[in-house]
């Protein structure tokens, strides 16, 4: 039984990472359609740094992702904590609009955001791209956070304003050192979720902006470039490194 | 007071300008009249959610619907034993294998998708065993199939099956499958009338997490289903960008948007029913 | 957090500053300008060159539509688009006193009926839409007419280019009608055609019609003439064939859109693109046909006379130029739809 437990869960992390591992071993591949191996080289890593233009829309999504990760996980805070703690009118209205951003599907999402671009008249380029980013990271942010608000203790709260502390005061003393695991997680996740959005930003991007997932999306789709296998591997060491760092970051806050 | 007051002014603004009315003009648009030159036009029309009927566009979201549902089926079949076995395990290797089942999640899903070209392809990873296994003399199609569509589909969407039933399985109360052992229950009847029941909304959180997203991916499907299926989401980037009908394409999204706001209903009524003491108790979820 | 959000802003801002560079915004189609062109312009020049692509017409129209002309300084429509564009006063006319290489250009593809007198585009490659096969696999002497592509034998075999009128202009020359019809009924016989036809299709691609041939998943289908020539760098195999009922043919031109920044250096980037080297490089990496006569000067032999490159006149008699069909697209792209959803 138990080795039928391990074959298992072998077979399917097998079908998780054969892909993958394909793409790192060929980004080594001499061969340009990597459909046969043909001698071990570095000479795509090369190509890649010569490549500036992919090489600016890195840079670009690292940008964006960035400045949206932290847009998105501080505005989500904001209104994950306003959600929990505070009434006010329209509250279910917000949540349900977190709601349909969360399960609208990205095409969908991408259309509401052209035409309010266009209502409003902004051009299309880096702001509509961050505005558009943001917004699909915060349904993520704020179920996150909240869900880590639902199990405070209330008590801490009402302590602290018997004791007249201040909104602000109780947020940065009490509430936000506590939550900082989620908040964590929330700009990790809004990262990845920038980084790898296609359909949207092939929508709201503008003229001479342009981010990695569009440029992978015209190289994959013709199919041939091994700069793809090198940038595949690249995103893999990036994350797994962030990731790592990540949870050894939360190993150490545990202790309260 | 000041802090609260901007708390809520911004949660209501950004969600108001950037989400609210996005969708309202998409609704609106989608009662106006298409028009080459200005995409959109005054005066309202309903020709546009007339042409919802058309047995065409029936036909492609019952596609769309098939390919999500086995989807999410496959990824349920694969994803329940596979998050049970993890589940059980002590907490460190826990820890390390749903690590390494995310680690992959962070490789832009493109990248993936177009390395699964590589395993499927007649000269691909598994064409080449089966021909140099001497199993075939000839390669299997596999790529540009309804196979490769759905291979790729539950590849991507696979870790998303697999946290929230693990996460459910946490919640597995031990004493009460002792307590069935001891009564003499076997094991599918522990299964059926224990486990099962207690998984319940894990499975049914999963299942959403999975078929929702599965709906809307349909660059898979044309990378590896070789676009010879139109999907929704080709339906509506088609109407936008290449006929240029905009309220056809709004009357298109606001109809998908209709339809997964039904399901989620669906989702909260059974999981209201189950909300015993297994449930997900989030209330914004 | 705070601290980390304001230095970003700075450091933006810094950012923008530091680009009140010379600038050009080109949007071409994927794999269509020379590897090292972009870079030894802005080498000679000192005009920063920022790169995107788009693999359809129809989404690059759609996008320009959207921003009014602006945003883009370059771009590269198909004739038809040409046409199309302006009459919709999307384009902005073309100095060619700026074009000093102006006069490279061969008389017989300029002052066609979709641009009179080329004030608003300038041709840079041209090319044809006909059949491919993997000669390995498949005698190339057995395919001759697109009409062969119908036969049963080649069930769930074939490759075709994502585009709905090179996908009609088959159907359409089958039955000795002319690509550019507007007659409902004619469209209408092709969709027949093709539904009879959809059988037998594996893959639509549009970015790279000649990869799934490369890959060993296709051995018969549409693809374009640069295709052909890009793959056989790495399979010889793969041959090029021009149908008997006639080939698709197309040109692709520079045009500047209405709104677009950066006119002058525009007409700089047009005119390097107009230089001899340059063209003949095009042809060389790409594949296609260039207007550009002391460019053919530069090929060699083996180029110039490779018919997959250079059509003889009777490929090109035979053949069709594509024009802009104006309403009549309605029909074309719904049976498109149809055909995609099989119903």
């Amino acid at each position: 039984m138990k080795a039928f437990r391990w074959g298992f869960v072998t077979l399917v992390f097998l079908y998780l990472y054969l892909p993958i591992a394909l793409l790192v071993i060929n980004s080594f591949n001499v061969s340009k359609y990597g459909h046969e191996w043909r001698g071990f080289s570095l000479k795509w890593y090369e190509k890649l740094a010569g490549n500036e233009a992919l090489m600016q829309a890195f840079a670009n999504s690292l940008v964006i992702a960035t400045l949206a990760a932290t847009a998105a996980t501080v505005i989500g805070t904001l209104m994950a904590l306003a959600i929990y703690r505070y009434r006010f009118p329209l509250r279910k209205t917000a949540s349900g609009l977190l709601f349909v951003v969360m399960l609208s599907p990205d095409i969908v999402l991408a259309i509401t955001f052209l035409v309010i671009f266009i209502a409003l008249g902004i051009q299309l380029g880096f702001w509509s791209l961050l505005i558009a980013h943001i917004t699909f990271c915060l349904p993520f942010v704020v179920v996150t956070v909240y869900a880590q608000l639902n199990g405070f203790d209330r008590n801490l709260l009402e302590a602290a304003q018997d004791l007249g502390a201040s909104e602000s005061r109780i947020f940065l003393l009490i509430i936000l050192p506590l939550i900082m695991p989620a908040v964590i997680a929330s700009w990790l996740l809004s990262f990845t979720l920038s980084l790898d959005d296609v359909i949207i930003s092939s929508f709201v991007t503008g003229p001479g902006f342009e981010i990695l997932p569009i440029r992978v999306f015209s190289m994959v789709k013709v199919g041939v470039s091994p700069e793809v296998n090198v940038l595949a591997t690249l995103l893999l060491v990036i994350s797994l490194t962030l990731v790592t760092l990540s949870i050894l970051l939360l190993k150490r806050k545990k202790p309260q | 007071m000041q802090f609260r007051r901007f708390s809520i002014v911004l949660t209501l603004f950004w969600l108001g300008l950037f989400v609210l009315v996005p969708h309202l003009l998409v609704v609106l648009t989608s009662i106006m009249t298409p028009d080459s030159e200005h995409l959109a036009v005054w005066p309202v029309s309903g020709e546009s959610w007339y042409r919802l009927r058309e047995h065409l566009y029936l036909q492609v979201f019952w596609q769309s619907l098939w390919l999500s549902g086995i989807t999410t089926l496959i990824c349920l079949l694969v994803g329940y034993p596979f998050a049970y076995i993890i589940a059980k395990l002590p907490r460190f290797w826990r820890g390390v294998l749903l690590f390494l089942m995310i680690v992959p999640f962070w490789t832009n899903s493109l990248i993936r998708t177009y390395a699964i070209k590589l395993i499927l392809g007649n000269k691909g990873l598994v064409n080449s065993l089966l021909v140099g296994l001497g199993i075939v003399d000839e390669p299997v199609q596999l790529l540009y199939t309804e196979f490769a569509v759905i291979f790729g589909l539950v590849y991507v969407l696979l870790p998303f099956m697999v946290l929230p039933l693990v996460s459910g399985f946490d919640k597995l109360d031990e004493t009460l499958l002792e307590a069935a052992r001891d009564l003499g229950a076997g094991f599918w009847q522990r299964f059926r009338l224990v486990i099962l029941p207690l998984t319940m909304p894990g499975v049914i959180a999963g299942s959403l997490i999975v078929f929702l997203p599965a709906m809307g991916m349909f660059y898979v499907a044309d990378l590896l289903g070789g676009a010879k299926n139109l999907l929704l989401g080709n339906i509506i980037k088609n109407q936008f960008l290449v006929v240029r009908n905009w309220p056809f394409g709004a009357a298109f999204s606001v109809a998908l948007i209709l339809i997964m706001a039904l399901l989620m209903w669906l989702y909260f009524i059974a999981n209201r029913r189950i909300n015993r003491q297994g449930g997900l108790q989030d209330e914004s979820l | 957090m705070k601290r980390t959000l304001l230095a970003a802003l700075v450091l933006m801002a810094l950012a923008g500053a530091v680009k009140a560079e010379e600038r050009i915004v080109v949007y071409n189609w994927s794999e269509y300008i020379p590897e090292g062109v972009l870079e030894e312009f802005t080498q000679e020049t000192g005009i920063k060159v920022e790169y995107s692509t788009y693999e359809n017409n129809e989404v690059m129209y759609s996008k320009l539509k959207l921003q009014k002309g602006k945003g883009y300084d370059i771009v590269v429509p198909s004739t038809y688009l040409v046409s199309l564009m302006r009459e919709e006063g999307l384009l902005h006319e073309i100095d060619h006193s700026k074009l000093s290489n102006i006069g490279n250009l061969a008389p017989d593809l300029m002052d066609k009926p979709y641009d009179p007198g080329n004030r608003y585009s300038i041709p840079y490659l041209w090319g044809s839409t006909g059949i491919g096969v993997n000669a390995s696999e498949i005698d190339p002497a057995t395919i001759t007419k697109w009409a062969d592509l119908w036969d049963p034998k080649w069930e769930g075999k074939l490759l075709l280019t994502d585009d709905v009128r090179e996908v009609f202009h088959m159907a359409l020359k089958k039955n000795g009608f002319s690509t550019n019809t507007t007659d409902p009924d004619e469209i209408r016989i092709a969709y027949e055609e093709l539904r009879k036809l959809m059988p037998n299709v594996l893959v639509f691609n549009a970015d790279a019609p000649r990869e799934p041939f490369l890959a060993g998943d296709v051995n018969l289908g549409m693809i374009w003439s640069g295709e052909v020539i890009m793959a056989q760098e790495e399979n010889p195999d793969i041959r090029y064939i021009y149908p008997a009922e006639g080939a698709g043919f197309w040109v692709d031109s520079f045009a500047i859109p209405a709104g677009a920044t950066n006119v002058d250096n525009a007409h700089r980037f047009i005119d390097y693109m107009l230089r001899p080297d340059i063209a003949a490089r095009a042809v060389e990496e790409l594949g296609y046909s260039t207007p550009n006569a002391p460019a053919k000067e530069l090929l060699s032999d083996e180029i110039r006379n490779n018919p997959v490159i250079f059509p003889s006149t009777e490929s090109i008699q035979a053949g069709e130029f594509q024009q802009d069909l104006g309403d009549a697209m309605e029909i074309y792209n719904g049976y498109w739809e149809r055909l995609k959803t099989g119903s």
